[in-house]
């Protein structure tokens, strides 16, 4: 008996040893590359053609990161933190620029490397790249919410929250929801800050210098910002579980027909054509709310930027093999295959990708207006202050929370307060 | 529980000498060692980090705050309601399950077919991974998915609770059963016929001779949920991750550990947790010494027993 | 009519206790068309879930993960206690009432208190992300777990014959592998299923001390189940991961249910 579970555990401890000696098998050096799973391919397909390309230098291994953007940072900063060696290219967030570059985490994009990835790249994603003045990550893809909504219900779609919302009231029960991002997470966060901008403020003041940064929040936009989550979050065509729900949630709303409208990515008009492809003619989409009526609104800024990780062994490969997977052709390879907004402004011209987006040119309007969320370090720590005040939905109450939003984000800023 | 049974005096035969001290320690040492280096040590040093400002983020600001962390929390009106919320899940769900644990116990004593099958499906939920539990009843208080209701029950403040306290009543309560059916064999079914007989009512039986037989045990099953409960995190964060106002002390501390990385600060949430889990034990047995002594007094020794210091 | 009211308590038990688990199954058995019927039965069963998650490195890679990491600690865990709990249920030394408040003061504490001195720790040791990295936490709570277990069996245990083979001359060690461990293998085995399925449940540190298919185990890989697609929650992959990994711990229970049970209420019933 105690013999055989020496033999046991040795076998196992020996175990994962045998799996780790994989890769490194042609001569050429593995990649890993982490980044979110995209369900139509084409980031594997990307991977692959760029690995074909490098005849042998590199070979580009795709690692999943969960489902969310917390989480997918919640997994990378804790291996950034440990100086782990086998992440060489991440997949990241836009609003993560600041806190991993702060941090240390990355290798700055510079020279002739910087300039062949921000040549024709849209202004709004290329800023997202950038912090202190220096470039940190290739823009990949982009994304923005749009306002998607039922022509057959809605013949003329409305251009403020307010007419949205009365819109809504009057359309019959179980037919009539708006469907926004209320749960708690950082999708909250991002309706918060678009609400915001399109009111004429914003959450922080010199976000990307931490000893100036504060809180900003206007008074008066401010409120009428917070005034539309309280009208929405207590009018009855909000969701019952509007404080849970996702972009799954919105998604699933328009798809059932419970939603007369939905803020959402262009994956709605995916999601239509591939599982109720008869509503598609009916389907209708328009450029976000306004707040302030004539006030051009400012919509959500998303999309993935690649790092590269200051603790890679093999920077030169992975900022080659970076470079190649944001190229125009894999660009087009992700808006066709995977629907994903293309940063190079080009892209949107592009025959194949005018077919996978009939709102091509909506879209890029919406993202040259798009409000990035503010390029601090501790951005991660003020969208948590955005969601500790102002969840649930249900309990925004403008003329109490505001004071009460710029102390926490104040606090959140230095990192210093429990969130 | 810390408290060492009254030592009788020491005048019992003295069993294999050469068996001696020595290899008592040889035999216990590589255990303590490996608690108290995993265990301890880490303690030790959680109460070290605290007194820092220490963010992996902002590495260049690391400093000695000494107890400023603490002044943050203890300070910040998220640690209070996170504290709120702990103590609702626990107290409803601790109750819960000594009641329905009980009432378990009393039928399966009872149980007269099928006991074998009631005892398998006992352990159903005990041997389930929590986070399956947690997922089991997150699809099931899903409006999209459920069998049960249309209704979101995630999607606001109370609603949540009830469907984590459910899951932990139904996870834990099987255990707290069969420890209160152990405890039940305890009582002589004797003193229950002659109470019977002297014509008491069901409820003045369990009153009177049941409840003082069993109380050693149900306090000991009542202490065990309530330290297991306050860190009660596997649920929290599948079915919630603490939205509506149902964010525990245990998420708390894990959000500023591993969301944002700093080890100060959650160091000090986690050792506020750690002090409150002992403070909680330590009242705990002495408020209930008495009863917690008879449980753990030796039964009359028969002739060839082990010494009753042994027993512990 | 009273004897009608225990049947009925019985069959009220088994329905709640059974029912959530059943509620999975038929989860895992439904196609992503059938998922949202709101049905408790799968109107139209299928086993494509349980395809694509064999095929899924990251179900696979943790299920191992979750085997090797709940064995290493479960072989160590009952090597270290064994002796400890001998020496305390039937030896006399110094000390020995500290060992005790000791190791219930260790069960006791939350664990998401050490998580962040042992990210700390890890990530200089290098051990962020490996198996020891969980097996040396999983060890500070599963050797207490098994100390208690043993001790309370070991006083079930008639010593006389260890002591017959003491006194025919053989040394303390003979007598203990010879005599003692056979005698203390029921309550080895009952210790050993208790501490693999503390591990097998742990959920903190595994999610807290792993980031990656090398040692995440099966719990954490559950709530980080990427999807296939960025906003779809993988409802039937996630249920059907977690009726295999509850298979196992399910037999286990059921064959060894009597003596599991015993060693439960070890605390309490010994006495």
């Amino acid at each position: 008996m105690p013999r055989f579970a020496a033999a046991l555990l040795t076998a196992l401890l020996a175990a994962p040893l045998l799996v780790a000696c994989g890769g490194d098998r042609d001569g050429g050096v593995t990649l890993h590359w982490y980044v979110k799973v995209e369900a139509s391919g084409s980031y594997r397909q990307a991977a692959q053609r760029c690995s074909d390309a490098s005849a042998g230098r590199y070979r580009i291994e795709l690692e999943p990161l969960p489902q969310t953007s917390d989480d997918q940072r919640e997994q990378l900063i804790r291996r950034l933190a440990a100086r782990d060696r086998t992440v060489d290219i991440m997949g990241m967030d836009v609003i993560w620029t600041a806190e991993f570059a702060g941090a240390g985490w990355l290798r700055p994009w510079t020279g002739a490397r910087a300039e062949q990835v921000s040549a024709g790249v849209l202004a709004g994603p290329l800023a997202t790249a950038r912090y202190q003045g220096r470039l940190w990550a290739a823009p990949l893809n982009s994304n923005t919410q749009l306002l998607w909504y039922w022509k057959s219900r809605t013949p003329d779609p409305p251009a403020t929250w307010d007419q949205v919302i009365s819109a809504a009231e009057a359309l019959p029960r179980g037919r009539n929801q708006v469907a926004v991002q209320g749960g708690r997470y950082e999708g909250y966060t991002v309706w918060v800050n678009s609400l915001l901008a399109s009111a004429g403020t914003q959450l922080v003041t010199d976000a990307d210098r931490p000893a100036r940064a504060r809180a900003a929040l206007a008074d008066a936009p401010a409120r009428r910002a917070l005034a539309v989550i309280r009208r929405l979050a207590t009018s009855p065509v909000a969701d019952p579980g509007l404080s849970a729900d996702t972009e799954v949630d919105t998604r699933q709303a328009m798809l059932s027909g419970a939603a007369a409208f939905s803020l959402n990515y262009p994956e709605v008009y995916a999601a239509v054509r591939d599982e109720a492809p008869a509503l598609l003619p009916d389907l209708g989409w328009t450029r976000y709310p306004q707040v302030v009526p004539g006030q051009p609104s400012r919509p959500p800024l998303g999309g993935i930027n690649l790092g590269i990780s200051a603790y890679s062994p093999h920077p030169e490969q992975a900022f080659a093999a970076a470079a190649c997977l944001r190229s125009a052709e894999n660009q087009q390879v992700g808006a066709v295959r995977g629907g994903l907004p293309p940063t190079i402004a080009a892209g949107y011209d592009d025959p194949a990708v005018v077919r996978a987006f009939p709102f091509g040119d909506l879209l890029r309007a919406s993202i040259a207006a798009a409000a990035p969320r503010p390029a601090t370090p501790a951005y991660s720590d003020v969208s948590l202050a955005v969601q500790q005040v102002l969840h649930p939905p249900a309990s925004v109450n403008p003329d109490k929370d505001v004071p009460e939003l710029r102390r926490t984000i104040d606090d959140a800023l230095a990192s210093k307060a429990l969130l | 529980m810390t408290e060492a049974p009254p030592q009788p005096p020491r005048t019992r035969r003295k069993r294999r000498p050469r068996a001696g001290r020595r290899t008592a320690w040889l035999l216990t040492a590589p255990a303590v060692v490996v608690m108290l280096a995993v265990g301890a040590y880490p303690v030790g040093y959680a109460i070290w980090l605290s007194l820092q400002r220490y963010d992996l983020r902002f590495p260049s600001q690391r400093g000695f705050v000494g107890l400023g962390n603490y002044a943050a929390v203890l300070g910040a009106r998220v640690f209070w309601t996170d504290l709120g919320a702990t103590a609702v899940i626990t107290a409803i769900a601790v109750t819960a399950e000594l009641v329905l644990g009980f009432a378990i116990a009393l039928t399966l004593r009872r149980g007269l077919a099928g006991r074998r099958a009631v005892h398998a499906a006992l352990l159903l939920p005990y041997g389930i991974i929590t986070v399956v539990a947690a997922f089991a009843w997150q699809y099931a208080a899903t409006p999209d998915l459920s069998f049960l209701s249309g209704r979101a029950w995630l999607g606001e403040r109370w609603s949540s609770f009830a469907v984590v306290i459910a899951t932990e009543v139904w996870k834990t309560t099987p255990l707290a059963a069969l420890l209160l059916l152990a405890g039940l064999a305890a009582v002589p079914e004797e003193l229950m016929d002659t109470a019977k007989m002297d014509g008491a009512t069901a409820w003045q039986r369990f009153r009177r001779v049941m409840l003082p037989g069993i109380r050693p045990v149900l306090l000991v099953v009542l202490l065990y949920r309530t330290l297991d409960s306050v860190r009660v995190f596997d649920t929290v964060f599948i079915q919630t991750n603490g939205a509506n106002g149902t964010e525990t002390v245990s998420l708390l501390a894990y959000d500023q550990l591993a969301g944002r990385l700093n080890l100060g600060l959650g160091s000090a949430v986690s050792v506020l947790l750690f002090l409150l889990s002992a403070a909680i034990a330590l009242g705990f047995v002495w408020v209930f010494r008495a009863d917690l002594r008879e449980l753990y007094r030796p039964r009359p020794v028969e002739p060839d027993e082990p010494d009753p210091e042994d027993v512990w | 009519m009273r004897r009608l009211g225990w049947y009925a308590g019985s069959a009220v038990i088994l329905l709640v206790a059974a029912v959530p688990v059943l509620w999975i199954l038929s989860l895992s058995l439904k196609s992503p068309a059938t998922v949202t019927d709101k049905r408790l039965w799968p109107s139209d069963p299928t086993l494509a879930n349980y395809r694509s998650i064999a095929g899924s490195a990251l179900f696979t890679h943790a299920l191992l993960n979750s085997v090797g990491i709940g064995l290493i600690t479960t072989v160590l865990a009952v090597v270290l206690a064994t002796p400890a709990a001998y020496a305390l249920t039937r030896l006399q030394f110094r000390g020995k009432a500290l060992v005790l408040p000791l190791t219930l003061a260790i069960a006791v504490f939350p664990p998401v208190a050490i998580v962040g001195p042992l990210f700390d720790l890890w990530r200089a040791l290098r051990l962020y992300d490996t198996w020891p990295g969980l097996v040396i936490p999983y060890l500070s709570f599963s050797v207490p777990l098994a100390m208690w277990t043993l001790a309370a069996a070991f006083r079930g245990v008639p010593w006389e014959m260890a002591e017959a083979a003491q006194a025919d001359g053989a040394t303390p060690w003979q007598s203990f592998r010879r005599v003692v461990l056979p005698l203390a293998r029921p309550g080895m085995i009952t210790a050993a299923i208790l501490v693999f399925f503390f591990a097998w449940n742990d959920f903190v540190f595994a999610i807290s001390l792993t980031s990656s298919d090398r040692s995440r185990t099966v719990p954490a890989a559950l709530a980080f189940f990427p999807g296939d697609a960025q906003f779809a929650q993988p409802v039937g992959s996630i249920a059907a991961a977690a009726v295999v990994v509850t298979v196992p711990v399910l037999v286990a229970a059921l064959v060894f249910q009597r003596r599991l049970v015993a060693g439960l209420t070890a605390g309490v019933v010994t006495r």
